[in-house]
Formats: C-alpha cells, structure tokens, sequence
C-alpha cells in the first residue's frame, strides 16, 4: 500500500475523508486483504468510541420502526450474497467478477463485458463492488407489465448507485431508453439502452430521482417524454 | 451553523468532562454470537428479532446520532432511518466476517456523518451572501466536551496527547473531515492524519482491541 493512501486508513476509520478520497480508499481496499486486517482494529476502536456515547430514543421511536418495517420490503438475497463473498471474489480475476455478477443479476454480462476495453471493465467493477459492499446498500426494483424490470442499487456512504435495466420490451423503431438523474440543476444524462444494460451513476448525493424515459436513438439532451420509470434517491 | 463552527486559533479544548460509569457495554462473547444470531434473522424477515436488535442498540444508536447530529429531532430522524436499513441490508451481514453491533455502529456513524455534512452544506449555500454577523471562531468549547458513560473509553482518551485526542474526537463525534480538523487546530493536514492514526492505534491498545 503507498503511504500516500496508506495515511487515509485512520480518518477512513474515523469517517474523516471527503467524498473523493473516501471513494479513493475504498476502491484501494477491496484489492489490499493487508489493509483489511489493520482497518479491523481500527474500526473496532471507532466502534468503542460510539458506544461511548450513549443515549435512549424516546419509546415512540420503537413503534414507528415496528410499524414501518411491517411495509418495508428487504433487499434482494441475489445481491447480497455476491457481496458477502467478497473474499472469495477477491481471488478471481476482477473481470470474470463483473461478468458472474451480470449474468447472475441480469443476465447481460456478455454485452457489457465484449463492449467495454478492459481499462473501462476494471473501473466499472470496482465502482460497482464499492456500491454492493457498502453496508448502506439498498435495492430497489420496478418491474413493467409488458415484461422486464429496472433495479437499482444504490449506497449514501459510496455516492454512488448502479442501475441494472433487463429485458425491457422493445422501445420502437429507431427510439431508446435513457436513464436520467433529477437533482435541483434539472435532469443529467447518464446515457442510453436499447433493451438491457447496466450503468453506474456517480455523485448521487446531490440528485433526488432517477428517472427512464424514451427518446429518440442517440439520446436527447433532455427529456422529451413521459418517465417510464422513476425511482427515488 | 452553531453546529460545526471551526475553533478559532489558540482556542483550547477543554478536557472531556461529565463523565460517569455506565454498565459495561456487552463485548462479552455470549453477547457477541446472541447479537450476531439476532441479526441474521432480521435478515430472513423475522420482525421479533428485529424488536430484540433495537432494544439492544437503540441508545447507542441514537446516542452516536445525538451526539454528532445536536439536533435532538433531527437525530432522532437519522436513527429511524438507520434502523430501517438494518432491516432492509441484514440480508447482507455476515455472521463470519464481523460482528453485529460493530456492523450496525459503523453504519449509524456513517449516516450521521453524512447527514450532519448534508446540513452544514445547505447552511453554507444559504448563508452564502449573509456577512451581517461577520466570520465567527469562538463558540465551540461546548461542542467539543464528550459525555462518556463508558470508564475505560474516558481513560483511554485520556491518555492520548492534547492533539491526538482532538483530531480524533474532532472527527468522530463531530463530522470533521480531517481537512477541517487541521483548519480548526491551526495544523497542517499531513500532521492531523498523523495524530489521528497514532491516536487510534493507542485507543486501540489501550481499550484491548485485537489488532
């Protein structure tokens, strides 16, 4: 490990980075199994600090949580088994990761994996593995009656969320599929598909929906129709 | 604002003070494996074993929030929301690879943090073309006072440097970045990583934590 990172484990554990380092670190963990055990002291010892501290919630609290867990529907097991093997996946080569996990979730590895050179595939995975292993992960999935669904997966802590789009039916001749994010700057691209795809969107912190509208092939600079799908931030 | 006010140059910290003796939080290892057991059936739907969770760690739940947050409402928010990610990520903890209490803290930390850096950045965009109360250093002390219920995390604190313990309580219980620790201890940033890492690894020592 560099010095240079190797001096962000402490504010890392203490949750003392900004944004772009603490993106930086982690994507340095996930490949470093030496700094795991060194972070594992030091988040334990961050753990005792906040035990410290102590303070019960008022008892309302208790039954507001009860009541609205009895409506809240939990993550996928799909997902979360890829991301509790991370140390065996750490052994496999990265790119046939990405691969398992795509076919695993939706079935369009192949595509991504033949349409990206390797540089963008390694990117692409650890982003998404940064996304899957963050312990605020949340799934959330819309599924279409004329078939196919839009799931994402999205982390506070990792800024960032990866859509999965699979098998949506065909958008018509000559249209697309193009996926947005609304924050309050108006809706950003983050560009296009035809049927199924997936995409990792970026400084999700500052957006509050995501949104799947059709547009002509190559994409619109903004919306021109209806969202298909919108999902909430 | 009052919230994340930076220390002004040569203001002291005081000491951590109130400090009293609490039962001994449960590390003891039947504890450990009931919470863990108790967590991996949050993860398969079980609501009962969700109630017991909470009832395990709500106060140092809420009390992390409180403590980085202040604002008692609006930590009392970021409690709820961390308890519903439990319930919604316990699908993913792994008995094998961590503990519970350790998982769920991490998470509660997390949060607050996020959430008390979302604020002051709302704060700082609408103040942005407010001068009429002029730059403001010197309201802090207060802030910074830890209100320990555990003995041997006062101890341990205790026998850190000035420094050390300031850049790591800093951070901890008040959201810094350790870019703004060194803005608020008048230190450069290469020094504030520095104290904040042998501050830790002394904690750690101290408190008896593997390493």
């Amino acid at each position: 490990m560099s010095s240079d990172l190797h001096s962000l484990m402490a504010p890392y554990a203490l949750d003392a980075l900004d944004r772009e380092e603490h993106e930086r670190f982690e994507a340095h963990l996930a490949q470093c199994v030496d700094c795991q055990g060194e972070l594992a002291g030091f988040t334990a010892t961050a753990v005792r600090l906040g035990d410290a501290v102590s303070h019960t919630p008022p008892p309302a609290l208790r039954d507001r949580l009860l009541a609205e867990i009895r409506t809240t529907p939990q993550e996928r097991p799909v997902v979360t088994a890829l991301a509790q093997r991370r140390s065996l996946r750490r052994t496999l080569p990265r790119l046939a990761m990405a691969a398992a996990f795509l076919v695993g979730t939706v079935g369009v590895g192949g595509y991504v994996v033949e349409h990206r050179n390797a540089q963008e595939v390694r990117t692409y995975d650890a982003a998404v593995e940064r996304v899957l292993s963050s312990p605020d992960a949340q799934t959330i999935e819309k599924s279409f009656n004329a078939g196919g669904n839009v799931r994402m997966v999205m982390s506070p802590t990792a800024n960032a969320a990866v859509i999965f789009a699979n098998d949506l039916p065909d958008p018509g001749r000559g249209k697309v599929y193009q996926v947005w994010m609304i924050g309050d700057d108006g809706p950003a691209s983050q560009g296009w598909f035809k049927k199924s795809d997936s995409m990792v969107m970026n400084d999700i912190k500052d957006a509050d929906r995501v949104a799947v509208t059709v547009e002509p092939d190559g994409g619109s600079k903004q919306p021109t129709s209806a969202p298909i799908a919108t999902i909430g931030i | 604002m009052a919230r994340r006010k930076l220390l002004g140059k040569g203001t002291t910290v005081p000491e951590p003070a109130h400090l009293r003796l609490a039962d001994a939080p449960a590390y003891a290892p039947e504890h450990v494996a009931d919470l863990n057991d108790l967590l991996t059936r949050v993860g398969r739907g079980d609501e009962h074993a969700f109630a017991e969770v909470y009832d395990a760690l709500a106060a140092s739940v809420h009390g992390l929030a409180r403590r980085v947050i202040r604002d008692p409402a609006r930590a009392e928010e970021i409690s709820q929301e961390v308890f519903i990610q439990v319930w919604q990520s316990a699908t993913r903890f792994d008995a094998s690879r961590g503990n519970a209490k350790s998982w769920v803290l991490t998470l509660a930390h997390r949060r607050a943090v996020d959430a008390v850096r979302h604020d002051q950045a709302a704060t700082n965009r609408e103040n942005k073309y407010d001068w009429s109360n002029g730059p403001d250093y010197d309201e802090v002390e207060e802030t910074v006072t830890i209100s320990l219920e555990h003995e041997q995390v006062r101890r341990c604190l205790d026998g850190l440097t000035q420094l050390q313990r300031e850049a790591v309580t800093l951070a901890y219980y008040q959201g810094y970045t350790y870019a703004e620790v060194a803005t608020a201890l008048d230190a450069n940033t290469a020094t504030v990583k520095t104290r904040m890492r042998d501050g830790i690894v002394r904690l750690r020592d101290c408190m008896g934590v593997a390493s």
